[in-house]
């Protein structure tokens, strides 16, 4: 609700020197961003109640658009304080090493062992095991404003105190139009695999929850905001899933989490707050100088899923489809209407849907003759927006 | 008068012509009896040094002389037989007793040609050099081998405005004083008879013959140097530099910070303090100040001794002084007086003209963004006086004139008015009354407007209670605002609001009981009153949720004394105690935390409320001023200092730079105050004959508990923004040096500075920390500073201004690499503030060409032609990252990235 202050501040600096014909923007590249470090990243936890799962890949360029590299024939094992190992295998995904189910005992330290290819060995400190608590509800509900989904959990041993949650949400896509036609040039023809009806819209939101109890009389959660949907989201159009994992966390765990949700918020410019370094608990046995970024902790994991259909939704005439600007579609005359000489239909076609980017939907006529009606392919094509893969749990 | 004239209408009287470059004057004359039936008197050897450049085509004798003499310290007179008679100020005429020539003098052609003698620019007018002649007896009947204390003030004769930081002193014995603020000075020495001399800067030399006997009284009217000859500046500073008992002290007057080019053409007093030795700045589209390490509310602000909140137009381009109105500025950076309290590095004391007191007078400009206009005048002649100057953007109207859409969509609009009157009650007493106020309104190419405004009045009481002891009273009053206000969406339509309140009342005295000590002491006691936000809706269709933060009251009091003790004639010793109290107010809620976590929400455990008026917290302590200098001989010194400061308001911003939506924050039960102490030696030494001024100073600061942020802080609407500072220490250090030539043709200052400033936040959580609690640069850690001022007088028309600045660049934290966790991008920061950004590196020109000198001309005018950032260097001004599809890029915006060429007229009447 407040003004966007930085944002407006750059929009003056623009305007002052614009009157004197002076400012400008150019692209800040020092050699430190250029060629950037390439630091080894740990991503996952040690889970004492089933497959552990460790993804290591490593630091790249800020400027690069391609996926992190992931650093593969590594060796890695569990070990705990007692010095017994537990192998992790690299699976078929490239840098990502599992363990086979495992039932750790809550009363050792654990930590992860890595050896790299390159020679280097990294250890993650020693951490308790934490047994994450069962989430009570998972609970949404309508406000003015929108939809609120809230997570409540208890643990009557107070011995969790520090949550986190991930979230990952699932919502069906209808795509407005089923095309009959589609062109393989020089012609349109009858479509031979036609579109898919449904898609399932997917997303992994970056944000970091996170919560404690400490302050509290007792470990209790009670209505956690996990996600907050405008009252019209389209993800709520025809039905909405939401998944949470809940995480038990160490106080130190806690705090990197709370960092990394700081500094997630901006990327410093002068007018943002300072962010600041943050790694974790990984380090390298063979050069102590070497940042490695990630924290592995010891904990098990619980989840809940909760549905949201359009029937329960109190404003549902107000949910937008996602696809209002695909309305009405295209009309594409063969021949065009008022051009002389009026070119051949082929040409037209060539013209209109030689690129992907247009599709046809079908062939109509009226007393001017034959028209295609037609529409960009985000308006076709719900795989733009989703995946046609039904999930396992809709 | 020596001179009867008759040339003008003469037959007889011949042209001359001719080039003259670079000849001595004795030839030039020689040429001219050559050409005419003149015949020149002169002294040969008083004139062995003049030079005359000239080119004249068919000109009377007169008016050839008038220009060959102009902007020298000679003058000429013509008598009816065609004798010119060429003389240097004070050994002509006006010494003569008045009725010399009185017989001669009764004719018309007098009349006339005394004119150019009386008034001429050049001239010397005939009562302050006859008051050079006359012995003034003061008091009566001291004994021989009693002292006396000679007090006064010095005035500007043509004005009546006070000359401050003049000085007055006697060669043998040798003891001097110089005058304060309002022009005062006070002066005990031996009964006897004194040849006194006055040296200032910007006055003319004089002197007057006293016979003391005992307490008295003597007011000095001088003359005002309007082209600065090198003999009158060689004199003034020649006490300051090595003698002076300050050290880290800058003063510059208007005169001097006229000379400075600028982005926009207009004098900017906070941009020529910039130029000096320990004052650094993030950005230069900026005017907040970091000095000597210190954070840029470290700074005490005093305009006509009220605070100033936000001494900036829009968004810092623009400092909010007029420079019309201005006398001139001191910055105290080490050894800050005692009477000075309240902020940690430096005392930044502005003061206003206080206006002719003789007639009428206007100044005014022209800029490109920027006008502004000047009254002045007396109310009562010679006691009371006024000046009210005003200044308005017109960026306004410009932006409307661009094409572009969202041009048009914006605002920009500032003005300021100061106006200040004095008056003098009699002999004892006088007041003094400014009142301020200065406002920005702009709307950028959005829904969203914001707006901010100064208000500030003081009132000022000064009584002499005899010639040894005298006391001002002051009352200020200081309100800064500002509000942001968003109207676009009926719904969302908010205003964002911020208000501080500072009313101050002090009393000081100086006491001067005899030559060797000056005492100083007094207190204060100001009381805040701050309404840190409120977020309120706007109309009646507004969904705003009003929220409103408590307001915040204090208490802040303080007493001071200090002794200026001249041990020897060689050795002075300063000792000055100033002792703070700081009280914060309820009513009030104050939330306790869980002792040993860090403070957040999660954390709080209780609330504590105070009725209004309880004291919630209290906070005090002494800040000791003890300064030295020993003068190792005429022309070098050394000199000490150690200061400690008190700062129990701190402004809350967490980006690099100052903007006028930052926060002024009391101390309060969870907020400590800010502890600072600087050391400090410095090596002075004048060449030259005293043109030359060099200085070496190095010093070490410690800071204390001054705010720094967390990680992520909120500082808007914060309920409880203690959740969100954390305490940081820091050290700075640093070698600045100096050298000043202000007098001659070429005139300037060359300063070079290597400093640290470094910061420590290794306290609480490890979440809390930075840096892993290791000291990291600050934001304004710029170790090296290269500047030049520099001005070349071509003639007493045209002159050039060159400004070079070369300093490392600010520190910065980088975005080094992105990585994924959890599924989700996230950057990998470097430490904070451990690289930096490309260095600073601008020069720019300008040329002031003054009109001609003459008398009778309706109104002066000037015109300064000048390129800013000659070179078209493009310095960051701002380093930026952006995330498109995943790739995060960088962008470095430069504000003046081209040369910026600017024409500003000016004038006077």
């Amino acid at each position: 609700m407040l003004p966007r202050f930085s944002s407006h501040l750059r929009v003056v600096y623009w305007c002052v020197g614009l009157l004197c014909l002076a400012g400008c923007t150019d692209p800040y590249l020092p050699d430190i961003i250029k060629t950037p470090p390439s630091y080894l990243v740990v991503d996952g936890s040690i889970n004492p109640q089933g497959i552990s799962s460790i993804k290591l890949s490593r630091t790249y360029a800020i400027a690069s658009a391609t996926a992190p590299p992931a650093e593969t024939k590594a060796t890695a094992y569990i070990e705990d304080d007692a010095g017994t190992r537990l192998l992790l295998v690299e699976g078929s995904s490239k840098g990502t090493y599992a363990s086979a189910a495992l039932t750790l005992n809550p009363a050792r330290k654990y930590r992860l062992h890595l050896n790299t290819l390159a020679g280097k060995e990294y250890v993650s400190d020693f951490v308790p095991v934490k047994i994450t608590p069962p989430i009570d509800a998972l609970t949404w509900r309508a406000a003015p404003d929108g939809v609120n989904i809230y997570v409540n959990a208890h643990d009557d041993t107070k011995s969790t105190q520090y949550y986190r949650w991930e979230t990952e949400e699932t919502w069906e896509i209808t795509p407005p139009y089923q095309p009959t036609h589609e062109y393989v040039k020089p012609l349109l023809i009858y479509i031979r695999t036609p579109f898919p009806r449904l898609c399932w819209g997917f997303e992994r939101p970056s944000s970091v929850f996170i919560s404690k109890t400490t302050a509290l009389t007792q470990d209790v959660v009670a209505d956690f905001r996990v996600k907050a949907l405008a009252s019209n989201s389209e993800r709520l159009y025809t039905r909405y899933s939401i998944l949470a994992r809940q995480h038990a966390l160490t106080k130190e765990e806690y705090a990197y989490w709370e960092l990394l949700r700081k500094n997630t918020e901006s990327i410093g410019t002068l007018f943002d707050p300072q962010p600041a370094q943050l790694t974790g608990n990984v380090h390298c046995v063979s050069n102590p100088a070497e940042p490695v970024l990630g924290f592995v902790g010891a904990h098990s994991t619980t989840e809940k899923r909760l549905f949201i259909a359009r029937a329960e939704l109190p404003n549902a005439r107000d949910l937008l489809s996602g696809y209002e600007q695909c309305l009405p579609p295209d009309t594409v005359r063969l021949p065009p209407k008022g051009v002389f000489p009026p070119p051949k239909p082929a040409e037209v076609l060539e013209a209109m849907f030689g690129s992907p980017a247009y599709l046809p939907i079908t062939i109509e006529q009226d007393n001017s003759g034959q028209y295609v009606l037609a529409k960009p392919r985000d308006c076709v094509d719900c795989r733009t927006r989703g995946s046609a893969v039904k999930p396992s749990f809709w | 008068m020596l001179l009867g004239f008759t040339g003008y209408g003469q037959q007889a009287e011949k042209a001359v012509s001719g080039t003259f470059a670079h000849m001595r004057f004795e030839q030039f004359v020689s040429q001219l009896e050559a050409q005419t039936n003149y015949r020149f008197y002169f002294d040969s050897k008083a004139v062995d040094s003049l030079f005359v450049t000239l080119q004249v085509q068919n000109q009377p004798v007169r008016a050839v002389l008038e220009q060959a003499l102009q902007n020298t310290a000679f003058h000429f007179a013509i008598d009816d037989e065609n004798r010119v008679f060429v003389s240097s100020a004070g050994i002509i005429n006006p010494a003569l007793p008045g009725d010399f020539f009185q017989p001669k003098a009764a004719t018309a052609t007098v009349v006339q040609a005394e004119e150019p003698v009386a008034a001429g620019p050049t001239g010397r007018s005939r009562l302050v050099s006859a008051s050079e002649y006359k012995v003034y007896e003061v008091g009566a009947g001291g004994e021989a081998g009693s002292k006396a204390t000679l007090a006064g003030h010095i005035r500007d004769q043509k004005t009546g405005e006070p000359v401050i930081g003049a000085s007055i002193y006697s060669e043998s014995p040798n003891i001097g004083a110089s005058t304060d603020q309002f022009g005062y000075y006070s002066l005990t020495l031996p009964v006897g008879r004194y040849d006194l001399k006055v040296r200032g800067v910007g006055i003319k030399n004089t002197k007057r013959q006293v016979v003391l006997r005992g307490n008295g009284k003597l007011e000095i009217e001088v003359e005002e140097d309007v082209v600065q000859l090198k003999e009158v500046v060689v004199e003034a500073e020649k006490d300051k530099n090595v003698s002076g008992m300050q050290m880290g002290l800058e003063k510059l007057d208007i005169k001097t910070m006229r000379q400075v080019p600028t982005a926009f053409g207009e004098t900017d007093i906070l941009r020529v303090v910039m130029t000096l030795p320990g004052v650094k700045t993030v950005g230069e589209g900026s005017t907040g100040l970091n000095v000597r390490g210190g954070a840029t509310d470290q700074n005490l602000i005093l305009f006509n001794d009220a605070t100033i909140y936000n001494p900036s137009h829009l968004f810092g381009f623009f400092s909010a002084f007029n420079p019309d109105i201005l006398q001139g500025v001191e910055l105290y950076k080490s050894a800050i007086p005692a009477k000075y309290g309240g902020r940690l590095s430096s005392v930044l004391d502005i003061t206003t003209r206080e206006g002719n007191k003789k007639k009428l007078a206007g100044s005014g400009g022209i800029g490109p963004l920027t006008s502004r206009l000047t009254l002045e005048g007396p109310l009562l002649k010679d006691r009371s006086s006024f000046i009210i100057s005003g200044r308005a953007s017109y960026s306004d109207w410009l932006l409307h004139q661009l094409s572009d859409k969202n041009f048009k969509q914006s605002a920009a609009s500032f003005y300021d008015v100061t106006a200040h009157v004095s008056h003098e009650i009699n002999e004892k007493n006088s007041v003094y009354a400014t009142g301020y106020y200065s406002t920005d309104r702009f709307r950028l190419a959005s829904d969203t407007t914001y707006h901010y405004t100064n208000q500030n009045a003081s009132l000022k009481w000064r009584h002499n209670f005899n010639n040894q002891l005298y006391g001002v009273l002051t009352g200020t009053i200081s309100h800064y605002d500002y509000d942001i206000t968003s109207d676009s969406n009926e719904k969302t339509a908010s205003q964002l609001k911020y208000a501080i309140t500072q009313s101050n009342l002090r009393a000081d005295f100086s006491y001067f009981p005899n030559s060797r000590h000056t005492i100083d002491f007094g207190g204060s006691s100001q009381l805040y009153n701050i309404a840190p936000g409120s977020f309120l809706p706007r109309g009646d269709a507004s969904l705003v949720k009003p929220d409103v933060l408590a307001p915040e009251k204090a208490l802040e009091s303080a007493l001071y004394a200090s002794d200026r003790f001249d041990i020897t004639p060689r050795f002075s010793l300063s000792v000055g105690l100033r002792y703070s109290l700081f009280q914060a107010l309820g009513p009030r809620d104050v939330y306790q935390y869980t002792p040993g976590e860090s403070r957040t929400e999660a954390s709080l455990t209780d609330t504590v409320r105070y009725a209004a008026g309880k004291v919630l917290a209290t906070y005090h302590g002494p800040e000791y001023r003890v300064s030295m200098r020993y003068s190792l001989n005429d022309r070098s010194s050394v000199k000490a200092s150690y200061t400690r400061t008190r700062q129990y308001i701190h402004q809350l911003t967490n980006t690099a730079s100052v903007s006028p939506a930052d926060i002024w924050k009391l101390s309060d039960a969870n907020i400590r105050p800010q502890v600072g102490d600087q050391v400090s030696v410095g090596y002075y030494r004048n060449f030259k004959n005293n043109t030359i001024e060099a200085s070496v100073e190095t010093y070490y600061k410690s800071l204390r508990d001054f705010v720094d942020y967390k990680s992520g802080a909120t500082l808007v609407l914060n309920h409880h923004i203690e959740t969100d500072i954390i305490n940081a220490q820091g050290q700075a250090y640093g070698t600045e040096f100096f050298v000043k030539k202000l007098t001659g043709k070429l005139n300037g200052w060359v300063s070079y500075t290597y400093s640290r400033s470094l910061v420590q936040v290794n306290a609480g959580t490890p979440a809390d920390m930075i840096n892993g609690g290791r000291y990291y640069p600050s934001n304004f850690d710029k170790p090296h500073d290269f500047t030049l001022v520099g001005n070349y007088r071509f003639s007493h028309r045209f002159s050039t201004s060159l400004n070079l600045n070369y300093s490392t660049g600010r520190p910065i934290t980088l975005p080094l690499a992105k990585y994924y966790v959890g599924n989700s991008l996230r950057v990998f920061y470097s430490d904070r503030n451990a690289y930096r950004v490309p260095d600073y590196y601008r020069m720019d020109l300008a040329l002031n060409i003054e009109g001609g000198h003459k008398v009778k001309k309706l109104a002066h005018s000037s015109w300064t032609v000048g390129v800013y950032n000659l070179t078209g260097r493009r310095n960051p001004y701002s380093i930026y990252f952006k995330s498109v599809n995943g790739q995060i890029k960088g962008y470095q915006l430069s504000i003046f990235g081209e040369p910026i060429p600017t024409v500003t007229y000016n004038f006077k009447f």
